[in-house]
């Protein structure tokens, strides 16, 4: 499980499986040492590439700095996918889809949220179609600030996050990643996931209003005459 | 068949294109209603990253608009500088310097290189497997388009969203060495463009995929308000840089390349025609920027200093996808009344339900692709 807050260690479908098994306990440490191993070195990408750090992002996966070097390769379909990388401004069109995308992949996964729109939607956190933040409806493992951030710092964020793969398989604590805020005396508009102030219902109650506004929406339910 | 009165049992198939795939360059939703895998109709959804940068800019002064602009077409900022600041510079009667103007000549080609060398590398991409793994000439176009990014970050601080611009003039005057830089780098680029182009057109795939493929009628065109590359690839010799002069356009040597088939194909040999001319344009003049001021007015300290004119006015230029332009309604103060942008690429999204229908779902991506659509500057 991805999320930072729910404080629970890294678990893999497999060993629910292998558990039930006889004798296979024993044999649990190195699998799953194995596990860690190979989940932390081949991270499969799924580029959620909206703007310009879609660009930043395509470049990190060229030639000169060359993503592949770590074991990442980006990949078009959420299904094969550990990673989600947040590149660019989320609107709230586009936040269900997001929100879907991220369901449809299977666990283990993380998020990492690329470049200050994503973080907390920079100059366009107060305008009206704008999310401010993509932690305000789904988990964010690592933020990578900048606009866009260099590939270089992507490939920190990546490092980032393999460490606290490592660190969560050998149950030490990680510390919850700190939101870097643009403008430090403004407040978030929303509270954030893990804020205790935050109530359950803020994020069915975001994502309906969300999916009402939408008059296109893919989440809605399908006119029966299939109108435009 | 009719698809307005479609039987969802029967065999029209309805096909959501997006909003993300991989092939529509960003967030962008086309559906389509398909007959096995032909296309019957096709509407497209724009949208999905509408960020309010029209109702941002009445919302800030003028000296700080110029970054806000950049992230419209993220893939050519200078160009998107330039267009805004020539509207500000209109609107308060401001000259800039000649030196200025030879440096927004020389950054809007050396940026419409690099847009271009983009394009050419997803294009490659949205062919797919045809190009031998089909990355192959992704990968070599991003190669490229990483010296230009150097010669940026050398310029101007930043690989890009420059904001180097201001109004009357420039910010960053160019570094020493910078000629012998974008020498080295841009005639490399020249040698590498005949390499690619030799690839994909002695390809035989490439070519039967784009030849016939997507074409747009000039008078179709015409009415949508399509301008630049599509335009020139469909028969209609237009080009802003040659025929409303601006910067120091008037003073260099500038030819514009025509094809009359109007298809994927002609788009293509317009945009390398058009890369190898602005290769050209900057070699010629790198070696003849005038000395002199930069900037024609002091720079303001803060950023509610600089006051406009009550007015209005309209500027335009040649971006890599056509007609860039700015109208800006100023009431005197600090802040712009009302400031309109005009995209190409939003003008170019609408030919698609004109150029969908008849096509199978593969060229269909191969047509979005040569539109060359930036879905910032679509949806502002």
């Amino acid at each position: 499980m991805a999320v930072d807050e729910s404080g629970q260690a890294f678990t893999h479908p497999l060993y629910n499986v292998m558990a039930q098994l006889p004798g296979v306990s024993l044999g649990l440490t190195t699998a799953d040492q194995l596990l860690t191993w190979g989940a932390s070195n081949s991270l499969f990408v799924f580029p959620m590439a909206t703007s310009c750090c879609g660009i930043e992002f395509m470049a990190a996966a060229c030639g000169r700095f060359d993503l592949d070097q770590m074991g990442t390769i980006a990949r078009g379909t959420p299904r094969q996918c550990d990673v989600m990388v947040i590149a660019g401004t989320i609107t709230v069109k586009m936040a269900p889809r997001v929100k879907k995308l991220w369901d449809q992949m299977p666990e283990p996964k993380w998020a990492i949220a690329m470049g200050s729109c994503a973080i907390s939607g920079d100059f366009y956190r107060d305008i009206y179609s704008v999310v401010p933040g993509v932690d305000t409806f789904m988990p964010v493992d690592v933020y990578v600030p900048g606009c866009p951030p260099n590939p270089d710092q992507l490939f920190a964020g990546m490092r980032r996050l393999q460490e606290k793969i490592r660190m969560r398989r050998n149950g030490e604590w990680t510390e919850p990643e700190l939101r870097p805020e643009t403008f430090g005396f403004k407040s978030p508009n929303l509270p954030r996931i893990g804020d205790p102030r935050r109530e359950a219902s803020l994020d069915e109650a975001q994502l309906d209003a969300v999916i009402n506004l939408d008059p296109g929406g893919g989440l809605r339910r399908p006119d029966p005459k299939g109108s435009l | 068949m009719d698809p307005e009165n479609y039987d969802p049992e029967g065999d029209l198939m309805i096909l959501n294109l997006g909003p993300q795939h991989p092939s529509t360059h960003g967030v962008f939703r086309v559906k389509l209603w398909l007959d096995g895998e032909v296309c019957i109709k096709a509407v497209p959804y724009p949208g999905y990253l509408h960020r309010g940068v029209e109702k941002l800019c009445e919302k800030l002064s003028y000296v700080m608009i110029t970054p806000i602009v950049d992230k419209n077409d993220y893939v050519s900022p200078f160009i998107n500088e330039l267009a805004i600041n020539m509207a500000f510079e209109a609107l308060n009667a401001v000259e800039t310097p000649r030196r200025a103007n030879y440096l927004r000549t020389l950054g809007a080609e050396m940026q419409r290189v690099g847009s271009h060398l983009l394009w050419l590398g997803t294009f490659g991409l949205d062919m797919g497997g045809a190009l031998g793994g089909g990355a192959s000439v992704f990968m070599h176009c991003f190669r490229e388009r990483e010296l230009i990014l150097d010669c940026f970050e050398l310029w101007t601080g930043s690989r890009f969203h420059y904001n180097t611009l201001t109004v009357g003039g420039n910010r960053h005057d160019v570094p020493a060495g910078f000629a012998e830089l974008v020498r080295q780098t841009y005639t490399l680029i020249g040698q590498r463009a005949d390499e690619y182009d030799a690839m994909l057109v002695d390809n035989a795939i490439f070519r039967a995929r784009t030849k016939g493929v997507g074409t747009v009628d000039a008078k179709l065109a015409m009415e949508l308000g399509v301008s630049g590359p599509i335009l020139r690839a469909s028969g209609i010799d237009w080009d802003l840089r040659r025929d409303r002069p601006y910067a120091a356009y008037n003073e260099v040597k500038l030819d514009v390349p025509v094809r009359y088939e109007g298809d994927c194909f002609a788009r293509y040999e317009v945009r390398m025609a058009e890369l190898r001319e602005s290769i050209r344009i900057v070699l010629d003049l790198i070696d003849g920027i005038p000395e002199g001021p930069i900037c024609a007015l002091k720079p303001v300290k803060l950023p509610g200093a600089y006051k406009g004119k009550v007015g209005q006015a309209y500027a335009a230029v040649e971006g890599p996808r056509g007609e860039l332009g700015t109208w800006v309604i100023a009431d005197g103060t600090d802040k712009p009344y009302r400031c309109k942008i005009r995209p190409p690429s939003y003008h170019a999204v609408s030919l698609i339900p004109y150029l969908a229908p008849g096509n199978n779902v593969s060229d269909i991506v191969v047509t979005l692709g040569s539109l060359d659509p930036i879905l910032g500057e679509v949806d502002r």
